[in-house]
């Protein structure tokens, strides 16, 4: 007969403890994981489609109808992901995504981090203040863009109060091009410093939970 | 006398066979000595301008320009027209402004000078004073009957308006605010559009306008969209360079960003126009042309930095993300040498800081009594 076994309660305690490898916490509710990969997935394809019918590459030999429907379709998925979020937000009164005067007070302490002039960030909400300004400014120019982009689809027909702001379609398309590089040039960063600053922090947008370390009380 | 649906058929049916103004002519001309139609008065004032406009409207086929001048309208002043000149033409003019006024039309060739109160572009001499095209458009203008515009200098400043603009020429309508303007543009703008407009005007005056103020009997539509090259765009079959029978989009046709009935109208009488020709469309009847529309074998406009130098979009675009690239390079790299990126990869799997090892330190014996001892 197999003996039981006892064991002192401060080793348990303690065995105990270490046992926990942090505490489980939802860091990214569902939605806001839906509208990330949806919207990522949708922008990919606006960005590829649009530069494609900016300036056609040599290598491909693709329909143009097909290009621009396809440019057409995931801008209009792209404009509902963003809807979601937003109402998701407005439901959950979730502003982790509104950058606050505060936050941007960081900037410098941040920016000295980025640049090796600092051991560590300055403490954050949920994004710190370079995200913060990167993806506020990504809403923005989105709707921009997407604003400009029915614009150019109805081709003068409606919106026409844009037109006369804008200057004409050759300006619209200057603007549409200039979006482009913009988020050409910053989604490369966001990736980059997602993957390489705090990776639980990209899994949290996989499978929305987060181990937070325990306290060592 | 003609009616306005007839006469919008006349304006397609005369695009596509090319005899629009053969088309319309003898029913106006039967109008006009019917007294149905009054003789229209048309002055025709010349300012920032090449007269490219006036030889365009030269071309007229047929009728000839003499044909509609002698029948169908009172053509008043029209410097590059008229055999009278200096006072005598001056006087026609003043005589139009004083005893026609909300009757006569006034024409507008060529931007508007604006430097310097205009005195780059002194158009008349009024009683040994120099009368600006800035000053004279005003005045004639406010007691027009309608304000047409035609070209591209007096529609939206053109090539005189270019950069740098020197004399900060413009269109017409941004001088004559109280006005609205009849813009009647391309470079040169085409006779059809010309002619059509004021037949429109005499007949059923100010027609539909669109977005920038022309009519939209020829600015209806882009060049791309009725152009016969489109179903090669479609299926992604591109020229490579200028002179070849494909789509010139890639070579930077402005079709897509172009108002404009070319593609069915064509130039010099039906015969052909840019893109017959195998060279991209540039874009001139929209405003902002030249400067935006060139270089007419790019997408997009070069952007001009100080010092005059002017570099293309698609290298500024190219630059960025190069830079980027590199900027994200170096700081991978730096991140791996002193540290940071393997510090902040193992953080993140997140463990007790000291994970305590057991080991067996004393064993605790449990002994039952035999039965029998009970």
């Amino acid at each position: 007969m197999k003996q039981p076994f006892k064991m002192r309660k401060p080793v348990l305690i303690k065995l105990k403890r270490a046992s926990i490898k942090g505490e489980m916490v939802l860091f990214q509710p569902i939605w806001v994981r839906i509208f990330h990969w949806g919207f990522a997935a949708s922008l990919t394809v606006i960005l590829l489609t649009g530069l494609e019918l900016h300036k056609p590459a040599n290598f491909l030999i693709l329909n143009y109808g097909k290009v621009l429907t396809a440019h057409l379709v995931f801008g209009w998925f792209a404009l509902g992901f963003v809807a979601l979020r937003i109402a998701d937000a407005l439901i959950q009164r979730d502003n982790s995504l509104i950058p606050k005067i505060h936050d941007l007070k960081r900037l410098p302490k941040l920016m000295a981090y980025y640049f090796f002039l600092r051991p560590a960030p300055p403490p954050s909400r949920k994004y710190n203040s370079g995200q913060l300004l990167i993806y506020f400014s990504w809403f923005l120019l989105f709707l921009v863009a997407s604003l400009l982009g029915l614009v150019s689809y109805w081709q003068g027909k409606h919106l026409i109060w844009l037109w006369h702001l804008v200057g004409g379609f050759q300006v619209l398309r200057w603007i549409k091009f200039t979006i482009t590089i913009y988020f050409l040039a910053t989604i490369p960063v966001h990736i980059y410093l997602s993957s390489t600053e705090d990776i639980s922090r990209l899994q949290a947008m996989v499978t929305g939970y987060e181990r937070k370390p325990p306290n060592n009380s | 006398m003609l009616s306005r649906r007839d006469f919008l058929k006349l304006v397609i049916k005369g695009a596509i066979m090319g005899n629009f103004c053969e088309l319309i002519a003898p029913s106006l001309a039967q109008s006009v000595v019917a007294g149905e139609v009054k003789k229209l008065p048309v002055v025709m004032i010349e300012t920032g301008t090449c007269t490219g406009d006036s030889i365009s409207l030269d071309n007229i086929w047929t009728p000839t320009f003499s044909d509609i001048l002698s029948n169908i309208v009172d053509w008043r002043y029209d410097w590059s027209m008229m055999q009278t000149q200096g006072a005598s033409a001056y006087k026609v003019l003043q005589e139009t402004y004083e005893k026609m006024p909300n009757e006569y039309i006034l024409i507008v060739q060529g931007s508007m000078i604006q430097r310097d109160n205009g005195h780059y572009n002194h158009v008349v001499f009024d009683n040994g004073k120099l009368i600006t095209g800035l000053e004279l458009v005003r005045r004639m203008g406010l007691k027009a009957k309608y304000v047409v515009a035609i070209g591209s200098c007096a529609t939206f400043g053109g090539p005189v308006a270019g950069y740098p603009n020197p004399t900060q020429a413009t269109g017409v309508q941004n001088i004559l605010p109280e006005r609205r303007v009849i813009n009647v543009s391309g470079c040169p703008a085409h006779p059809d559009w010309i002619m059509g407009t004021l037949l429109h005007l005499a007949l059923y005056g100010e027609p539909e306008l669109e977005k920038f103020g022309r009519p939209k009997l020829f600015y209806a539509e882009t060049v791309h969209n009725r152009c016969p090259r489109r179903r090669d765009y479609d299926q992604g079959i591109f020229a490579t360079d200028i002179g070849q029978k494909q789509c010139l989009f890639r070579v930077g046709c402005k079709g897509p960003v172009t108002y404009a009935d070319c593609p069915i109208r064509r130039w010099n009488d039906h015969l052909n126009w840019p893109i017959g020709c195998n060279t991209p469309c540039i874009g001139c009847t929209e405003p902002g042309y030249p400067d935006l529309m060139s270089p007419f074998t790019a997408h997009l406009p070069d952007i001009p930095f100080p010092g005059g130098t002017k570099v293309s979009t698609d290298a500024i675009g190219l630059g960025v993300l190069g830079l980027t690239s590199v900027a994200l390079v170096g700081h991978a790299a730096t991140a791996l040498y002193n540290g940071r990126l393997q510090k902040n990869l193992l953080k993140a799997s997140v463990k007790a800081p000291n994970r305590p090892s057991v080991k067996k330190v004393k064993t605790i014996h449990q002994y039952k009594l035999k039965k029998n001892m009970k």
